[in-house]
């Protein structure tokens, strides 16, 4: 074979091998306000700017999981207020500085919290997230005038404030944006389900559900990579890279958690946990080498189921008051 | 050489043991101190009770002074330190015995300066809010009320405009 024709060939080969390879694109099935709009006409686009953007007076503890214009006008000094952000799990929250009028020499701040803080516990936990700690606190004292934009890792962000004089104040407009491999998620809700995939990513995941819950996992895919499963020598999940555990709690923090069950074999047909703790956390352990996936389905547990279980259990790391 | 050992000890305690607890919080003169320059208080490590009623505080710790958890051991002196602070603060604000707590706020800031180390990054997040499950829960509940009603108002908007 001449050496003119082996280049092409092995274009062609290379090209052929990469289209084969499996490929995850983002997909937006749903039907929104802003797919809908870009049909429209400027003229009636530029009349119904105004209406769709929601916009309402932001309290000084408060919780927001819509799209809008916030704004927080001090009648009087506010010296410590915060704001919690939540979406849907695939969703990052990003929050710009519209009009801020604030004294930062006077000791006025507003500092953007990439997690959710509680008690000195932090969601999610050290090492769970991307950034050190102190990456994770945003200034606008600081970086305000640079950083306009700024944006979460996963559903859930917190703004903490204070303002000094009663004439001062600021507005933020907060959206939300796609995520296509969502990766450390509170739940909105006490019922619901969840698939979560960690594609050959070396990280950790964290599900969070804040209430005493039932989990059921419907399907669990540890190892698989390219259809070959992973047989385990050992017995038990002892040094295992990949896993999945069942958490329980009174914080936010994964880390200061307690496991409930620890899962390192694939199976499908539901398996069902119930977990009375204030906080259940679905973790997904990942080492990198497989794309793993896990489906569960979870329902609040009722004031009986409680007490039953209450009564039932011997440890009560959950229990106490 | 048991006794060399003995004697060392004994220094050694001695020299290391904090002296800050021994400084007279109970009298009038710490609290009547000059607050000195309205400092800023984002850099001090102290507790706000905001609302007693309420079940939540917000408290601001500086990132170089880890004060909740008590299991920061190379920060172990300054951290009992603070802790001891900060629980005897809470305690006479919870017995009414504090009228003005802007000025006590400043005079343990300085105290907590002297003890606190610097250039040491913690674990600790600076700032935290306290609040209960319940609370946070029901801040939750509202919040997706209010979602769901927007979501219903904007479908509304769309059906009128689309429907022209």
């Amino acid at each position: 074979m001449s050496v003119t024709f082996r280049v092409p060939l092995y274009f062609f080969l290379l090209s052929l091998s990469a289209l084969k390879g499996q490929t995850r694109y983002l997909e937006e099935n749903e039907i929104t306000p802003e797919g809908l709009f870009s049909l429209l006409n400027s003229e009636l686009k530029r009349e119904l700017s105004e209406d769709f953007i929601y916009r309402r007076p932001l309290r000084c503890l408060d919780m927001l999981a819509t799209d809008g214009q916030f704004t927080f006008a001090a009648d009087r000094p506010q010296l410590n207020c915060a704001a919690f952000f939540i979406g849907e799990p695939n969703e990052m929250i990003s929050i710009a500085y519209d009009n801020v009028n604030i004294d930062c020499d006077g000791g006025d701040f507003i500092k953007v919290f990439d997690g959710w803080v509680m008690k000195g516990e932090k969601f999610p936990s050290s090492q769970d997230h991307p950034l050190p700690l102190y990456e994770r606190y945003i200034d606008f004292c600081e970086t305000g005038s640079v950083r306009r934009v700024v944006r979460s890792s996963q559903n859930v962000a917190m703004i903490f404030f204070r303002i000094h004089n009663a004439e001062s104040g600021f507005s933020i407009t907060v959206k939300k944006l796609l995520n296509p491999f969502p990766c450390n998620i509170i739940s909105q809700t006490p019922e619901g389900s969840f698939t979560m995939v960690i594609p050959q990513q070396h990280k950790n995941c964290s599900f969070s559900i804040i209430y005493p819950v039932e989990i059921q996992i419907a399907e669990l895919s540890l190892g698989h990579f390219n259809d070959f499963p992973v047989k385990r020598v050992v017995p038990g999940c002892a040094g295992a890279g990949d896993f999945v555990e069942l958490l329980g709690g009174n914080g936010v923090d994964t880390s200061k958690m307690f496991p409930v069950a620890d899962l390192c074999y694939s199976f499908s047909g539901p398996a069902q946990m119930k977990i009375g703790c204030e906080n259940t956390v679905v973790r997904m352990v990942s080492s990198g080498k497989f794309v793993n996936r896990v489906t569960f389905q979870y329902r609040l547990l009722d004031r009986s189921e409680l007490q039953k279980i209450k009564g039932n259990n011997v440890e009560d790391f959950c229990f106490t008051e | 050489m048991k006794l060399n050992f003995l004697v060392s000890t004994v220094v050694m305690l001695v020299a290391l043991l904090p002296r800050y607890e021994c400084r007279a919080i109970e009298s009038q003169g710490a609290v009547q101190q000059d607050p000195g320059p309205q400092s800023d208080l984002q850099q001090q490590s102290l507790p706000f009770l905001v609302r007693l009623g309420e079940e939540y505080f917000i408290r601001l710790g500086n990132a170089n002074s880890p004060l909740s958890t008590p299991n920061m051991s190379p920060d172990a002196p300054s951290a009992t330190i603070s802790r001891a602070l900060q629980l005897h603060l809470t305690q006479r604000l919870l017995q009414g015995k504090v009228g003005n707590i802007s000025r006590l706020v400043s005079s343990y800031a300085s105290q907590l300066d002297d003890s606190t180390e610097r250039g040491k990054r913690s674990e600790e997040p600076p700032i935290s809010l306290d609040l209960t499950f319940h609370l946070l829960r029901e801040v939750l509940e509202m919040a997706r009320a209010e979602q769901l009603a927007q979501q219903a108002h904007s479908n509304r908007k769309m059906m009128e405009i689309f429907g022209k």
